[in-house]
Order: C-alpha cells, then structure tokens, then sequence
C-alpha cells in the first residue's frame, strides 16, 4: 500500500462510514457535520470517491432501500477498509499532537 | 411540469456525460443524492454542482482503470496524459498568440509585411492548424485510454506512433510544429519558442511511456491474445476436472445412504 497522505475527502468519507453503513446523501450530510460545515461534498466527486474506494476494496455496497420512489445505495468498510482508516486517523493524531506540543513550547498561545 | 421534474430532467442530462455502464449501475443513487440536496423550488442546478459532474463524468470516460499492481502501465499512461496536456497547452497558447501575431514577429526582429500579417491571420490556415493540433492530443487521450485497458496492439501502436514521431523530430527542431501553408520565411518563426519546447516535451513523455510500456511488469499485463487463450482454456480445464471431482464426491457420499 502507498505511505502517501490520503486525501481529506477520502478520509471523511471512510470515517463517515466508521461506525456503520450509509447511503450517498447520508454521507454527504455526515462529513458537512463532522468537518463543521467546512467539508461540503458534491455528488459527483462522492461518486468517484466512492468507485475508487470499492476498486481498493476499502468498502462494499451493503445494501439497497427504496424511499419515496428514489433508491438508496448503503456502503461499508471493509476489514481492509477500517485498518487504513485507523492508520490514517493514529498518523494525523501523532502529527497533530506535534504540532499542539510545539506550539504550546513556543508561544504558549495554542490551548 | 413542475419544479421538481424540471431540476430532476437537468440533472438527468448531466448525467449523461457519465459513461454509460457507470450511469447504469450509479445513476439511480446519485439521482436521489442530487434530489435529496437540492432545495424546494430549485428549478436548474447549480454552475458548481453541474461542473462537477460534468468533470467526474468526463474523467470517468478518460480513466484508465489500469490496476495498482500494474504500477509500469498506470505510470505509462500517466505520461500519455501529460503528453496530451502538453499538446492542448501548446494549442491554447498558439490561439492566444494568433491575434497577436505581427507585434509578436516585431518583438522578435522580424518585419512582416501587411500581406504576411493577413496570411497568417487567414482563417483557413487557423483552421487547419488548429485540427492539426488537435490530432495529436486525441491520439495521445486513445493510446492512454486503450493502452490503460491492457490492449496489447494499443501498446504496439503506441510505439509505432513515437517512432514516426522521433522520425520527425529532426525536421522539427530547426522549424515550428505548425509548419503548414505559410511561406516559408514566416513558417520559420511562425511559434518560435514554443513549438520546439513543446515538441521535445511531448517526445520526452512519449519516450517514458514507451519504455514503461515494455518493461517486464508490463508485458505481464498485456498478455498477448493467443497466451490469454492458452490460460483460459487451461483454467476451463481445470474447472471441469474440479466439478467432475466434486459431483464425484456428492456422489460417492450418497451412495452408502441408499444402500
């Protein structure tokens, strides 16, 4: 697997998916909130997100509903799928922990 | 109609810039996300939303689909692309400099006279210069496209098209690519700079494709025809004897449960 940084969009999707399966509009709603409003996914780029995601075989389709006469197409990790999230997610905490310690050292400004 | 099969008809047109076997699977679900998110009273969607799709559509037609573990043929056809976006850079900026043309020979020490200006400027000549242009960059986009879908003759091809192009080379250098119906006085400066740049660009891409495409991890993803062939009838083979040993097996085991 490549070491390089995963994309921002890439990991708010997987983690928007951490903790169960979700349908498209579920997981655009879901990154909107947790990245407070700062990550706002179009479908289209979700769309090829997605596609990439399931060639890697980091997530599957779950299952499919039908509300209002649109469908709904769930996705959820994969066993391979959680591992790179937990990686990704102890990268960014060790570097961001960093980055806290350091600021703190320096300037004492950061809380 | 209303409102909302007014958005929802848009939305069905910009979908069609999706390939079709991508629309067929994904359409519905997207549909009902794009519906999902759109606003009462929304009657045409958004610059933003329909640049997107627009955008994920065309990459999806031009995407390779190479796998990761072809990691030679995904890089070779990474080259073809900047091949290609070397070409449409060098036409844009031709374009650009068109109307431009007799204060650019000027900077440059060359005098044009009116009649010169007016020839180059001659909309035919534009026009043919443009196509001309525009042949290398779909070449560029269909060797990456069939190449990326491990087409062995596409990979042949390829080299073939980079040996006529470093054939031309020599008679590029010294002249411009767009060495078409001027005079030849002007064809010589016609795009000074930029034609050789552009030309030895594209080689230099078309060179690392080339190269890429026949390493040993390469050809083990173009496998010719007749080797495919081999395989699969092999592995046939091999799925008969395995479901006539199994249907073997059920039927030994049945055996002793009648008797």
């Amino acid at each position: 697997m490549a070491t390089r940084a995963m994309q921002e969009a890439t990991f708010m999707i997987l983690t928007a998916l951490a903790d169960g399966a979700q349908h498209g509009y579920g997981i655009i709603t879901d990154v909107r909130d947790i990245s407070g409003g700062r990550v706002r996914l179009r479908a289209g780029t979700l769309y090829m997100a997605l596609d990439r995601l399931r060639s890697d075989e980091l997530i599957v389709p779950d299952r499919e509903e039908v509300v209002d006469g649109r469908l709904r197409r769930y996705y959820r990790l994969t066993p391979a799928g959680t591992t790179l999230l937990a990686d990704e997610a102890a990268r960014l905490q060790a570097h961001a922990a960093v980055a806290l310690r350091r600021l703190n050292v320096a300037g004492g400004m950061a809380t | 109609m209303t409102d909302q099969e007014h958005l929802e008809r848009a939305y069905r047109r910009l979908l069609g810039w999706y390939p079709r076997e991508f629309r067929d699977e994904h359409g519905p679900e997207i549909l009902a996300v794009l519906m999902a998110g759109a606003p009462g009273g929304k009657r045409r969607p958004g610059l933003a939303e329909s640049t997107d799709l627009i955008r994920s559509g065309v990459w999806l037609r031009l995407r390779p689909g190479v796998p990761r573990s072809a990691r030679t043929v995904r890089a070779a056809v990474r080259f073809m692309y900047a091949g290609a976006a070397v070409s449409t850079v060098n036409l844009v900026i031709f374009l650009a400099l068109t109307g431009d043309i007799g204060a650019r020979h000027a900077i440059l020490g060359y005098r044009l006279t009116a009649a010169q200006v007016s020839q180059l400027l001659n909309p035919l000549a534009i026009t043919e210069a443009v196509v001309l242009a525009l042949v290398p960059v779909a070449l560029w986009l269909w060797m990456a496209r069939e190449t990326g879908r491990g087409r062995n003759w596409a990979r042949g091809l390829s080299t073939v098209l980079f040996a006529l192009a470093t054939l031309s080379l020599s008679s590029v250098i010294p002249q411009p690519v767009f060495n078409i119906t001027f005079v030849p006085a002007v064809r010589l400066s016609f795009v000074p700079l930029l034609g050789p740049a552009a030309t030895v660009l594209t080689w230099l891409a078309g060179a690392a494709a080339v190269w890429l495409l026949w390493r040993p991890a390469s050809t083990a993803f173009f496998r010719p025809p007749g080797y495919t062939q081999a395989r699969h009838r092999a592995q046939m083979a091999e799925f008969d004897h395995q479901a006539q040993m199994a249907e073997l097996v059920r039927f030994r085991a049945r055996l002793p449960r009648r008797v």
